[in-house]
């Protein structure tokens, strides 16, 4: 499969504005970890979350709208290009829903006017249209919603319309933001850490939620040079609707079908970019999957979402943009929260930094309704 | 922009439509006079899928129904690597709702982890995948009221480019009541009813057991006339004194398909529209409908276009009974 050009990073995230604050926070190794000011909840004091400063952007699905775009020109500016450059350009969005937009907006008329209003919760495709049109795109747009696989899905079907030549580029947007609802739900299932995300630890207990926006600007070329998504591959694990196949094995399946994509082997890989959210059941699963296609020993792997919060259907895109960022700033970041190894795991993340690698590194995105993306990128 | 540069055949060997009465096939089907009734499908989940889905929403149930019988008409075993892509405009409007409901002020303030779990749009494609053994690429294409017509383009694509020799392909959405608050979802015109329904294609690149064709799903930007675009299809995918169909989807105006109608003669029109009501995804409705009670063989053009102006067309050929 031939690779194609990442030619522009841009990102929103509780670190700030840019892919450069989220590099700077990771290389100080300081979690993005903010208060939550949005709203209030009555579980509150018992979770952690990465929230970005909301002063510059409007509330509801404008604010969406605002804080996609901000990604989206920080992204250009990397390549260099002016908006009239994308009028051929493909957009995909990867996005768990809107509900957060929605969410915002009642809560905005509940404010001013004092009415609760059931918002018309925007449909995912609408926004990615709104973004086209502002940005003037007029190739082909397309919205994803695989739960927390999204934009990694995204990025997938992105590279496929740019290698079947039906757009000369491609921008990849993933977007997130905090809800009480998303909150509520994850919460309700047990499946929110107090001490937030602690990836791969003994003792962790669940996720940290956080919003962001990421974008990736892709060309296609023949070029075997610079920063590269080579290959990568989508599954759908049908054991439960929430759970991983507890041996990893469907992991395992979505990992080996990148590799092949990619035209790759397991000892092409460099590192290991994990979705590690601090879910028990995820991350014992992806342990198994891990430990058993790479066998021993295993490439250096590592695990963000200390650092940037779970970003749901924006991960795909906002750790891309941010894990390419440190790689390009010459680090790897060490799985931030991990203390305590596993013994039932038998591997463990990074706990220091390292030199980035050259090589091909794998990272890898894990959704409810057991909808799996792993991705292969070249950074050089 | 089109650019078609895999020409490997895409054929359509299974299909099923599920209208808005719970309708399966032509006999079961009538005109909508008004907007449908709520919809209950418990009972047919339990005959078509052989046990009830527990704690599954309505538009779970409107794949489940609408994938398995598919898969059902299928001659033969559907294989585990067969890719999934389904397309819905609103998705899961009715548990969106329904957290929403819960969690936000006056509500109790709690989510049902049920609800919560699903309210994910793409729940819907993970019951298609376990219900139908699939373990392959599991797609939700969410793109407004283009998502059947995206899902069925990248589904013809990667078939196309060998990376799948078969795939499920299909369109789903769910109305909500009264209609007041679902028109804050969709635009319809005051006398188009808001339906709701489920419609599915089995693809493959085999010929053998072929029941039609996939032509083509072609994206034209926007501003496009329609008239020569549609000529120009039709000089790609029509054989010589082949009957053609034209099916206006649903963002299609009636004075827009008698402009096409008058522009080219040689069309016949075709409203499944009235069957099934307007919904985002009634495309895979209207192209399944075609396959699932075989229509006469011939050319048939699905035209549709989002609110910004972006445009589809479809070509698919019901083949002659062998």
């Amino acid at each position: 499969m031939s690779a194609i050009q990442i030619r522009g990073l841009g990102l929103v995230s509780s670190y700030g504005m840019g892919v450069a604050c989220a590099v700077e926070g990771m290389r100080a190794g300081r979690p993005g970890i903010t208060p939550l000011t949005l709203f209030s909840l009555p579980f509150q004091d018992q979770i952690q979350v990465n929230q970005f400063d909301h002063a510059p952007f409007p509330p509801g699905a404008a604010g969406a709208t605002a804080v996609i775009e901000a990604a989206v020109q920080e992204a250009l500016a990397e390549a260099q290009l002016a908006r009239d450059g994308l009028r051929d350009a493909a957009l995909v969005l990867g996005t768990s829903s809107f509900l957060f937009a929605g969410e915002a907006e009642y809560r905005h008329r509940l404010a001013t006017t004092g009415e609760a209003v059931m918002p018309a919760v925007t449909p995912p495709g609408q926004v990615a249209l709104r973004v086209a049109e502002d940005l003037g795109i007029e190739g082909p747009v397309l919205t994803l919603t695989t739960a927390c696989s999204s934009s990694a899905n995204a990025l997938l079907v992105a590279a496929d319309l740019l290698r079947r030549g039906e757009a000369r580029r491609a921008l990849v947007i993933g977007v997130e933001g905090l809800s009480s609802i998303a909150l509520n739900g994850f919460h309700s299932l047990m499946l929110l850490d107090p001490e937030g995300c602690r990836p791969f630890d003994a003792q962790r207990r669940g996720m940290q939620l956080g919003e962001a926006a990421g974008a990736v600007l892709l060309e296609a070329g023949d070029d075997a040079h610079g920063d590269r998504l080579l290959g990568g591959a989508n599954l759908c694990d049908t054991h439960h609707m929430t759970s991983a196949t507890p041996d990893g094995s469907a992991m395992r399946s979505v990992m080996e079908m990148a590799l092949a994509d990619a035209g790759l082997q397991p000892a092409d890989v460099a590192l290991i970019k994990a979705h590690g959210t601090g879910s028990l059941d995820n991350d014992t699963a992806e342990a198994a999957a891990v430990r058993t296609l790479f066998g021993a020993p295993l490439p250096p792997f590592t695990a963000i979402k200390r650092y940037l919060g779970h970003t749901l259907g924006a991960c795909g895109a906002v750790e891309l943009a941010a894990f390419l960022g440190c790689l390009r700033a010459g680090f790897v970041p060490p799985a931030a929260g991990f203390r305590h190894p596993d013994p039932a795991l038998q591997i463990q993340p990074l706990t220091e930094f390292r030199p980035a690698p050259t090589g091909a590194v794998m990272l890898n995105f894990f959704g409810f309704g057991g909808n799996y993306a792993s991705l292969l990128i070249a950074h050089d | 922009m089109h650019k078609n540069s895999y020409s490997r055949p895409v054929y359509i060997h299974a299909a099923a439509a599920l209208g808005p009465h719970g309708d399966s096939n032509r006999s079961e089907r009538r005109v909508l006079r008004g907007d449908p009734p709520p919809l209950e499908l418990k009972e047919l989940v339990k005959t078509v899928v052989g046990a009830p889905l527990r704690q599954a929403s309505h538009l779970v149930e409107l794949a489940a129904i609408g994938s398995q019988l598919c898969l059902k008409r299928l001659p033969y075993a559907v294989p585990e690597n067969t890719a999934l892509y389904l397309g819905t405009g609103l998705a899961e409007v009715r548990k969106n709702e329904a957290v929403f409901r819960q969690v936000m002020p006056p509500g109790p303030g709690m989510a049902s982890p049920f609800d919560f779990i699903n309210a994910a749009n793409n729940m819907a494609a993970f019951y298609v995948a376990k219900l139908g053994g699939l373990r392959a690429r599991n797609l939700t294409i969410t793109q407004a009221e283009l998502s059947f017509e995206w899902a069925l383009h990248l589904a013809a694509a990667d078939l196309r480019s060998g990376a799948y020799r078969q795939a499920l392909v299909g369109g789903v959405d769910e109305n909500s009541h009264p209609r007041a608050n679902h028109l804050r979802r969709i635009t319809l015109r005051p006398d188009q009813p808001m339906g709701e329904g489920s419609g599915w294609l089995l693809l493959s690149v085999a010929a053998e057991q072929a029941r039609g064709e996939l032509l083509e799903v072609r994206h034209l930007a926007r501003g496009t006339d329609l008239v020569p675009a549609l000529r120009a299809a039709l000089a790609a995918w029509r054989r010589p004194d082949e009957p053609l169909t034209l099916l206006p989807g649903f963002c299609i105006e009636p004075a827009e398909s008698a402009r096409l109608a008058q522009a080219l003669p040689e069309l016949q029109m075709q409203d499944y529209l009235a069957l099934c009501g307007g919904f985002h995804s009634a495309a895979a409705f209207g192209l399944a409908a075609l396959f699932d009670t075989p229509a006469a063989a011939g050319l048939y053009v699905h035209l549709n276009r989002d609110l910004t102006g972006h445009v589809m067309l479809t070509g698919v050929r019901v083949l002659p009974p062998e």
